[in-house]
């Protein structure tokens, strides 16, 4: 599910997957065939890795701005790309609070109005829980990956590692406002940054991995910053504090009902 | 009956005479009324035009003359109260029955994105070829270029709203909505046409987009949200309702623009006694000095009309006497009053430009620019109720001065 939250804007929804390091890129390319790679295939092959993965992973998510600071913790839950529920354990006047991620719709539960909502088009631009990231961040479903023009950059080595830095440029009626994305994915998949460039050329937010850890055998992002270029005091950071995969999910995990009485 | 003519002559000559005789007290009386139905006239015309202004605006927005649509879709202009196309005899009453200008159009809720900002705001799906008629929103494309067709694949905004989403033409935004059965629906759209209309909030709020690329995107073939109908004169849309209510089929909702809008409609059925009232206030303040005037006057006359009394006139013609100096001072005044409201108006029948109080007028729903609408009906009306009124307020004066006693009139001063 970090890998959810973290699904910032995107271009992969699989982010997530990405991030946490789902995907072992040596079984997508021979060892020295690196330029014969496709981006879209190697994305579209990542996201292939995760499907049916399940995770459950526990998070802080610290909201900064100028004059103030603070932090959630939450619980998280993932199977593949399509279902994720997060669930805020605290600080106690925020705990309670959950949202559940079907496809590409959207719920949140809120126990002070012991109300479900369904997240209509019209929030979907709002900020998640105050955050810096969109509902629509959030929930975004991997078939935006089809509505991108991706080209592989460039390639570098750093620390023993191949980078890949892929623009991803959104086609004509894709539902995407930005001119184009710019991704850095390590040889691990793991996601090393994402930049979001306005139509005039504009850099206008980017997502930062300034954290890299080995987590139930994964190398997984484990701290990522999320912030707009105007205001450099003002971000989001997601840390990921436990993630376990491959899970056992009940198959009651992600229903309106398990989100207004927890039961896991 | 020469006797008679004779008769009116000699006090048609008194009275025309009396008039002069102060012309001081006459001119400034003269002043007073020219002004007052200047007034009157003048600015029944602002009125008039602004409020046509109002109403023309008001109609392009709602817009048309008259809608078909679903009954519940005033209340709820969701996605999910949309109707078919029309068909059959309603397509035949449409198309058959001398209507100017009719379209399907598709209105729903959505938000607009650019990369910096987002908006709530209408999403209207239009047929570009007779958007024209209907909101003329197309008449007023600053930058860029309206739809071209039905399946045109831009969209166009208004200047406000582009400021505030900090884009421009051809930029891309993303319109998100949803379609009948709530899932999100959601496009990437070139601006391709920027427009300006008189109101910010107008502007602010409706984004037009070919319909044939909504229906696509909100997943409703064949189904449009409403059909709107315009006629020659949004005064006169009786008959036309008529023959298309009988045509529709049963469970759709048939309305005209005075029942969908009946804050219009009241301003348009107000505006005559509104009018009315304005004339009588003016008259009001007018006939003070009237009455004052003939008063003064006949005040002045009291030995005059007692020895002409004494000489044998009847006092009925006395009466006469007076009222026809009253009428003539009217009829003056009103001449000269006419004239000055048509000189002032005329000139101004270009619009006159108030955008000084743009803001206070845009709140009312007008614009900034206020083309005057001289109507023959309030023309009509100030006269007659200044003459009306005008002998009326006379009488009294004029009576008094009648039933003077000869004796006693004689004998003051």
């Amino acid at each position: 599910m970090a890998t959810k939250l973290a699904n910032t804007n995107m271009a992969f929804s699989c982010r997530l997957a990405l991030l946490l390091g789902l995907v072992s890129i040596s079984s997508l390319l021979g060892a020295g065939d690196t330029e014969v790679l496709e981006p879209r295939e190697l994305i579209r092959a990542a996201m292939e890795h995760w499907r049916g993965v399940t995770s459950y992973s526990e998070m802080t998510m610290i909201i900064h701005r100028s004059d103030w600071e603070r932090s959630f913790s939450m619980q998280a839950w993932t199977e593949g790309d399509k279902l994720s529920l997060v669930r805020v354990t605290g600080p106690k006047r925020d705990a309670g609070n959950g949202t559940l991620v079907k496809e590409q719709n959207m719920w949140t539960f809120s126990p002070k109005i012991n109300r479900i909502l369904k997240v209509p088009s019209s929030m979907m631009n709002q900020s998640w829980m105050g955050s810096d990231f969109s509902n629509k961040d959030i929930s975004k479903s991997t078939d935006i990956i089809d509505q991108y023009d991706h080209s592989l950059l460039k390639t570098e080595t750093v620390d023993d590692h191949l980078l890949y830095t892929i623009e991803s440029i959104p086609h004509e009626e894709a539902a995407v406002v930005w001119g184009r994305e710019v991704t850095v994915i390590r040889d691990d998949f793991v996601m090393l940054r994402q930049e979001f460039w306005d139509q005039d050329d504009i850099l206008v937010k980017e997502m930062n991995s300034t954290e890299l850890k080995l987590m139930d055998g994964r190398v997984v992002a484990s701290r990522l910053r999320m912030h707009k270029t105007e205001t450099p005091d003002e971000w989001t950071e997601m840390i990921v504090d436990v993630v376990d995969f491959d899970v056992e999910l009940g198959a009651n995990l992600f229903t309106l009902s398990n989100l207004r009485n927890p039961r896991q | 009956m020469t006797r008679l003519f004779s008769q009116f002559k000699t006090i048609l000559t008194l009275s025309w005479r009396n008039l002069w005789r102060n012309h001081r007290r006459t001119g400034i009386m003269l002043g007073a009324i020219s002004v007052g139905v200047w007034a009157m006239i003048f600015m029944t015309a602002l009125m008039r035009g602004m409020v046509d202004d109002m109403l023309n605006q008001g109609i392009s927005n709602l817009p048309g003359h008259i809608q078909i649509q679903h009954p519940e879709f005033l209340d709820d202009p969701s996605v999910v109260n949309s109707i078919d196309e029309p068909r059959g005899d309603l397509l035949a009453a449409l198309e058959n029955n001398g209507v100017r200008v009719w379209a399907n159009r598709i209105k729903v809720p959505a938000v607009i994105m650019s990369e910096r900002e987002s908006r709530g705001i209408n999403l209207i799906g239009i047929e570009p070829v007779s958007e024209a008629d209907i909101s003329g929103v197309p008449a007023r494309i600053s930058k860029g270029r309206f739809l071209e067709s039905n399946q045109d694949k831009g969209l166009v905004i208004g200047a406000k709203l582009a400021e505030r989403l900090e884009t421009r033409l051809g930029k891309r935004v993303v319109i998100t909505s949803q379609d009948p059965d709530n899932n999100l629906a959601e496009r990437g759209f070139r601006v391709i046409g920027i427009y300006r209309a008189e109101l910010a909030a107008q502007e602010e709020s409706n984004v037009y987009a070919a319909r044939g690329t909504l229906q696509d995107l909100l997943k409703i073939e064949g189904r449009v949200s409403q059909i709107v109908l315009v006629d020659d004169d949004y005064r006169n849309v009786e008959s036309l309702y008529r023959r298309v209510a009988a045509a529709t089929p049963a469970g759709l909702e048939v309305k005209p623009w005075y029942e969908i809008d009946t804050y219009l409609a009241v301003m348009f059925n107000m505006m005559d006694g509104f009018v009315l009232i304005w004339v009588i206030i003016i008259f009001l303040a007018l006939s003070f000095g009237l009455v004052n005037t003939l008063v003064m006057a006949i005040f002045e006359r009291v030995r005059e009309i007692g020895l002409i009394q004494a000489l044998g006139m009847r006092p009925g013609l006395i009466v006469y006497q007076i009222l026809l100096e009253s009428l003539m001072l009217l009829l003056i005044g009103l001449i000269v009053g006419n004239m000055l409201a048509l000189v002032t108006i005329k000139p101004l029948e270009d619009g006159l430009d108030v955008s000084v109080v743009a803001e206070g007028m845009a709140m009312m729903g007008a614009g900034s620019v206020i083309y005057p609408s001289l109507t023959l009906y309030d023309v009509v009306l100030a006269n007659v109720v200044v003459i009306l009124l005008g002998i009326l307020t006379s009488i009294l004066p004029a009576w008094r001065a009648s039933r003077l006693d000869p004796v006693r009139a004689l004998n003051t001063h």
